[in-house]
């Protein structure tokens, strides 16, 4: 008798873990990046490359949304309508940072009007390096992160690397 | 016994469980076929029921300056009132669970609910996103409302009854589509305007407006406003193949008859693109609802 709610909560954590990991809704924002990264991501929401497969759709509000795919790094401007974003997303949420300026500034970094890479300013669950990253590396980080979500574990946050200026 | 049948019709089937199961199923045949029609592979078969189960066990955000018992309130009346419609039609082929003169209009109106809620949580919400949203909303409500109901009074005039059973009977023995093709017609449109797809999905459009009345909605609410569509949508087309193609018949063949409006819907929405709002409005007053008219004129003149 007293394993069962344990039983229960296996059960249904089981299944929304299933369904989380089934349907993740993202939402692109971009933070200050050149467009490059956006181009791609676009390019990976058209029919040719059919994320739909893995049920992955692109939502306006971030009210309906999973997971936030951010592009670039973040400038002192676009910061405080990131974190709002971000704030706006309901619980569970992961973040993705896409390109090398999301993971470490790339370009960017050490510019005057930017506050640093994306990892500076919210909690990114994935990174997927490129400049910009092919459609097929950005489905290959969606996919690692939905892998990390059926073990239940959080991928490995990976600390960039960052010269002097930062 | 008469409660135990109806709590039972009312939660299991025909309303019910079954019935949102069957949504899912829809969705998921309309989304498919879409895919196809691009292309595509598409979403696998369970995308629909991992899209809800998800959406339930999301955190649900109250946003600020709205009415707590309507934001709440809203999505159950919307579903209840899909939900209601299916007890007085067809589902799958089979007789209706309830049936009593004039239970066509109660089921129009019923099916008009959930617009009115989509409508109601856009405006209750403070995003003016929603506000624009559920403006959309409503206005195309009054665009296709009048030409989809003069367009299944058509069979129900050459029928002589308000009666769902008693006009599925009649529909049995003639095809309406041969008899009425324009009723069909605006029935099949008016179908596609009352569930918001292409060209049709101004009030959502999220090129524009984010995602229209919905927009400040997450987690429970939204799946119930999802749920409540679908449900629509396995409604409306069960009710369009009733009155059109040759009324019920055998449930396989039913339900084949009611792929076969899915698959054109599906092939309306891929070729077809949004249409402006006052596009939209404009179409409906300016030929549908003129079509509508001039068809019963002619049931009446001919009968
Ligand atoms: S990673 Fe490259 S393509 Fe992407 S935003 Fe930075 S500079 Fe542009």
């Amino acid at each position: 008798m007293i394993a069962t709610p344990n039983l229960i909560n296996k059960v249904v954590s089981g299944i929304t873990t299933w369904a989380r990991v089934n349907s993740p809704w993202i939402i692109h924002f971009n933070s200050g990046s050149c467009n490059g990264c956006d181009i791609e991501i676009l390019a990976t929401l058209t029919p040719y490359y059919d994320i739909e497969r893995f049920g992955i759709k692109l939502k306006g509000s971030p009210r309906h949304a999973d997971v936030l795919i951010c592009t670039g790094p973040v400038t002192r401007q676009a910061r405080s309508r990131l974190l709002r974003i971000y704030e706006q997303m309901p619980e569970p949420k992961f973040v993705v940072a896409v390109g090398s300026c999301g993971i470490s500034g790339g370009t960017f970094a050490g510019c005057y009007n930017i506050v640093g890479h994306i990892d500076e300013v919210l909690p990114v669950d994935a990174y997927i390096p490129g400049c910009p990253p092919r459609p097929e590396a950005i489905i290959d980080g969606v996919v690692k992160l939905l892998t990390h979500l059926k073990n239940g574990t959080r991928p490995e946050p990976i600390k960039p690397q960052l010269g002097e200026q930062a | 016994m008469e409660t135990v049948l109806a709590i039972t019709s009312i939660m299991f089937f025909p309303a019910g469980i079954s019935l949102i199961l069957g949504g899912m199923l829809y969705e998921w045949a309309d989304r498919k076929l879409v895919a196809r029609f691009q292309n595509r592979i598409g979403p696998r078969w369970f995308q629909p029921l991992a899209d809800t189960i998800k959406l339930i066990s999301k955190e649900e955000i109250q946003p600020l300056g709205v009415n707590r018992a309507l934001f709440f309130g809203l999505p159950v009346v919307a579903l209840a009132g899909a939900l209601t419609a299916a007890l007085y039609v067809p589902i799958f082929g089979l007789q209706p669970a309830h049936s009593f003169p004039g239970d066509l209009i109660v089921t129009l109106y019923l099916l008009s609910l959930l617009t009115m809620c989509t409508g109601l949580a856009g405006w209750n919400s403070d995003s003016r996103f929603s506000i624009v949203g559920a403006t959309r909303t409503l206005t195309q409500l009054f665009a296709y409302e009048a030409p989809f109901l003069l367009a299944l009074l058509g069979p129900a005039m050459a029928a002589d009854s308000w009666q769902i059973s008693k006009i599925v009977a009649y529909t049995e023995t003639h095809w309406m589509i041969v008899l009425q093709p324009v009723g069909f017609v605006i029935a099949l449109i008016g179908l596609m305007g009352k569930l918001e797809l292409p060209p049709f999905d101004a009030p959502e459009a999220e090129t524009e407006i984010v995602a229209g009345a919905l927009t400040e909605y997450s987690g429970r609410g939204l799946a119930l406003f999802h749920i409540g569509k679908s449900v629509e949508m396995v409604v409306g087309v069960t009710l369009v193949t009733a009155f059109y193609l040759g009324g019920l018949g055998n449930p396989l063949i039913f339900l084949a008859k009611t792929l076969g409006l899915l698959l054109v819907m599906a092939f309306l929405q891929s070729v077809l693109v949004r249409l402006r709002i006052d596009q939209t409005v404009g179409m409906w007053w300016r030929a549908g609802a003129i079509l509508a008219l001039l068809q019963i004129l002619a049931l009446i003149v001919l009968k």
